[in-house]
């Protein structure tokens, strides 16, 4: 157990010094004091070749930025045509227009740099001007969750234009967004979303806090910072979603849960989260309700397939003959017949080259990633078959369990799930069903362990509440889903008003 | 804490006991079907069937290993391996027929076991209690009689059936589901052998040459065989034991004046109501009730089904000559003091447990007396009036 708590600790390491760390990164009051010459700043910058300075020595006036994150047009209509024409005592009625922030704190001088400002200094006055313009991704198509019907934009790289994403859906004074940063080093922008409202404030300071105890250097990405805010860190399973469609989590922002954002990560969390939020895709809620149930429905049967279907296969040709259908048995018996290696083994081989090939395909790029998929087809199809490796129905358990697999919309719970079938498989090996059954219970009872910021992670299960099953497991008619989830605990539960 | 330390102790123990029973599929013999016959100086004789369904070696196999599997299905089955032991005990004889053989005999397949007539007459509930007992077997074992001895039919090649117990399982399977004999599984057999006021039944196969026919059903006292019926009164059993839904009977009524020559009843359902009370003397009387409502899509005679008054002349006509074969039945039963339709279990709920254990039902059932009411309809008399 001790080696356990150490790894969380050092796993999570914003718990070992739990107080006044998040002080220190507020702005102090010293900056004000301090010196805010142009050669303080420069001195601050060297080395850093990408840094421009730029001087009009006869209106006295410097010009410090990084000039690949601004904007040159912009610099050059707000900034420079401005300056080149007027004369030295034109030049303080010019910095009195509102684009020429005057600067008194160090600290905002220097991070109104990193940002993409340009410093402007004026008889070591210092001002900021606007002129961000970083290149970004423009606005496209999500590669990982994608949609028949419904609008199809993603996420980018940029904060802003995904806050602009969110704005544009929900278009409420009651959107409220925090910003926060994270990252000694690197300084990355948090912004924490949620609707002043509905959502139950405890969540938001929750996630608020958490962030603010990060002590690391840097954190790249939203899946990254997860893993340093969620509950059970050691855990097989994410326990927060992340999607990069803006309607979905426009959605989970109506439905009073708390959303995560990171400049430059093109993902989103929402959190609380419960394991069958993994399920649902936008679609359930575009097609007509019967269809979206249907999909739903389906997604959990390749659920069970995914898990179950190879360990089963091991368990029943290893132990259990008796399942066999008679019908079945000469097939079965037959492909059997030639394999050298005991089913559990055989499993495994199998099993393995699959993810060979998926993580070949997933590396590389889409023209060549074809070419594996059609090798591996062929390789494993007819090749590992007629060479007597393994048996064509073992072929046919693991083929339908990896594409049960990727049925599951959310990427990062698929790859949980296909990593648990591997313990399913050896335990099956062992014990036969028997072993199937205590590993299901232990996954079972691992996921009834586990919570999303407190709150229960299998929700309309457990604790039960069976009128969330109808936007959980089916998706009902939209005239019954009167109320936001339990698990959000929202201050306004109701969603819908109902007329007489 | 603890808990888990004790669990983690627990669980490689558990994991080498679990190592000793692998039966790894392609090891493995599955018995298919059985059978037991008794010889003259009382030993067993036990013969175990196993169709030979692997191709280790066979170079068909070896070709066929994507497309062709129907092919090797139908090749491998044709011959099967068939294991004849003499022993004093079914597990005896397993033994020996282990000794016979290079795979590793199971029995989780089998699906039949055949008794020979003589087996039969001894009483069947030693075997039938071992086949309980072995938690391998399955209790949806089908139980048959054979007319004769059941080794044979094993033994014999049916040359255009492939393997003799897919061909006997599938044979007793539509006759199930035609409702032509009743359903006899292990599980039926022990329920009916146990329950009180009511006797077993058993459908009974015979060597036709190149076929296995069923033959009759045979009736039970306790566990003996004491009577055989034939197989077209088979619908008619299924009624008087109790509900039927798609059975098809064909009735031969006596002359009734007009003429009723021949009728075929098809898509046959029927209940079957007990009703149980005292006559003069005080004697048990039983009055059962068959509810029967049949299409007739065949029909032979001078009547016309479509017109409405005939129709229930007709109706008459056809209850008329199934309670006189469903008395008939009762009378063969009642003679060899077997109750095969359970009228023992209607008297039981109706006088109550005690009264029931003083009274020797067999000899009650021999003299009691039994009524039948048959309420016939035709509820469709085909596309033509």
């Amino acid at each position: 157990m001790n080696v356990f708590t150490f790894l969380f600790r050092t796993l999570r390491g914003r718990i070992a010094q739990p107080s006044g760390h998040p002080q220190s990164r507020t702005p102090a009051k010293r900056g004000s004091s301090d010196v805010l010459s142009m050669q303080h700043v420069l001195d601050e910058f060297r080395d850093c070749a990408d840094l421009t300075h730029r001087s009009f020595p006869e209106i006295q006036v410097h010009l410090v930025y990084f000039s690949f994150l601004s904007d040159p047009d912009k610099l050059d209509r707000d900034v420079i045509r401005p300056l080149r024409g007027v004369t030295r005592e034109e030049v303080p009625r010019l910095l009195r227009e509102t684009q020429f922030q005057a600067v008194t704190d160090r600290k905002q001088l220097i991070e109104g740099i990193l940002k993409g400002q340009t410093a402007l200094f004026y008889r070591d006055e210092p001002y900021l001007v606007d002129v961000l313009g970083p290149k970004e991704r423009s606005i496209g198509q999500s590669e990982t969750e994608t949609v028949i019907t419904g609008p199809h934009d993603a996420f980018n790289e940029n904060a802003g234009s995904n806050l602009s994403l969110i704005r544009k859906r929900v278009r409420s004074s009651h959107l409220k967004v925090v910003k926060l940063s994270v990252g000694e080093v690197a300084k990355n922008d948090v912004y924490v979303l949620y609707i002043d409202g509905i959502v139950n404030p405890i969540y938001v300071q929750k996630i608020i806090e958490r962030v603010r105890q990060i002590e690391v250097d840097a954190i790249t990405d939203t899946s990254m910072l997860i893993q340093y805010i969620d509950d059970s860190p050691l855990s097989i399973f994410p326990q927060f979603l992340t999607s990069e469609r803006p309607d979905a989590i426009a959605s989970k922002l109506v439905s009073g849960r708390v959303i995560g954002m990171m400049d430059g990560s093109p993902s989103a969390f929402s959190a609380p989260t419960s394991l069958f939020e993994f399920f649902t895709s936008s679609d359930d809620y575009y097609q007509r309700w019967l269809l979206g149930t249907g999909t739903r429905l389906l997604r959990f049967v390749a659920f069970g397939i995914t898990v179950t279907f190879t360990a089963l296969y091991v368990a029943v040709a290893t132990y259990h003959y008796e399942m066999i259908p008679a019908n079945l048995l000469p097939t079965f018996v037959e492909s059997r017949s030639r394999v050298p290696f005991p089913p559990v083994y055989e499993a495994l081989l199998m099993e393995t080259t699959i993810e060979l090939l998926r993580e070949a395909g997933a590396r590389l790029p889409t023209k060549i990633g074809q070419t594996i998929g059609i090798v591996g087809g062929i390789v494993i199809g007819q090749a590992a078959v007629q060479a007597g490796f393994t048996s064509n129905i073992l072929i046919i358990a693991v083929a339908s369990s990896a594409i049960a697999s990727f049925v599951i919309p959310s990427y990062v719970m698929s790859a949980s799930i296909r990593l648990v079938r591997f313990g399913l498989i050896l335990l099956a090996g062992l014990w036969g069903n028997f072993g199937l059954a205590i590993g299901l219970a232990f996954v079972v009872i691992h996921l009834s362990g586990l919570t999303s910021l407190g709150a229960s992670f299998i929700s309309p299960l457990a604790p039960l509440q069976f009128k969330d099953w109808k936007d959980t497991f089916i998706r009902a008619p939209f005239k019954m889903l009167k109320e936001r989830p339990e698990q959000t605990e929202a201050l306004n539960p109701v969603r819908m008003k109902t007329r007489k | 804490m603890k808990a888990r330390k004790l669990a983690l102790l627990l669980l490689p123990l558990a994991a080498l006991c679990g190592c000793g029973q692998q039966r790894v599929l392609e090891r493995l013999g599955f018995i298919n079907i059985n059978s037991y016959d008794l010889l003259p100086d009382g030993q067993l004789k036990m013969v175990a069937f196993i169709p030979k369904i692997t191709g280790e070696g066979d170079s068909q196999t070896g070709e066929s290993s994507s497309g062709q599997t129907g092919n090797v299905q139908m090749s491998g089955q044709t011959s099967g391996e068939v294991l004849t032991t003499t022993a004093h005990s079914s597990k005896e004889a397993r033994m020996i027929q282990s000794r016979q053989t290079n795979w590793e005999l199971v029995s989780g397949q089998l699906r039949n076991t055949l008794f020979g007539i003589s087996v039969a007459k001894q009483g069947l509930w030693p075997y039938v209690d071992t086949l309980i007992r072995d938690p391998t077997i399955s209790p949806r074992l089908k139980l048959s009689i054979v007319d004769g001895e059941a080794g044979d039919m094993l033994n014999k090649n049916y040359p255009q059936h492939p393997g003799v117990g897919r061909y006997i399982d599938r044979l007793l399977e539509k006759e199930i589901q035609d409702q032509g004999i009743p359903r006899v599984l292990l599980y039926d057999f022990e329920r009916d052998y146990f329950d009180d006021g009511l006797d077993p039944v058993m459908p009974i196969l015979k060597d036709a040459g190149d076929n296995v026919e069923i033959s009759g059903i045979a009736l039970f006292r306790d566990d003996k065989y004491v009577a055989r019926i034939d197989s077209k009164d088979g619908v008619l059993l299924h009624m008087l034991r109790g509900k039927t839904r798609n059975g098809e009977i064909n009735i031969e009524a006596p002359d009734g004046g007009k003429g009723l020559s021949h009728a075929m009843l098809s898509s046959l359902a029927s209940n079957r109501k007990f009703k149980v009370g005292k006559d003069a003397a005080g004697r048990i009387s039983v009055r059962i009730t068959l509810d029967v409502e049949a299409s007739v899509l065949e029909y032979m005679g001078e009547l016309k089904i479509g017109d409405d008054r005939q129709r229930a002349k007709l109706e008459a006509l056809i209850a008329e000559s199934l309670k006189d074969r469903a008395e008939n039945l009762i009378d063969l039963m009642r003679k060899n003091r077997a109750d095969g339709i359970g009228a023992g279990t209607a008297v039981r709920n109706h006088i109550g447990y005690a009264a029931w254990k003083n009274m020797n039902w067999r000899e009650e059932w021999a003299g009691a007396k039994i009524t039948v009411h048959v309420k016939m309809k035709i509820n469709n008399f085909g596309k033509f009036r």
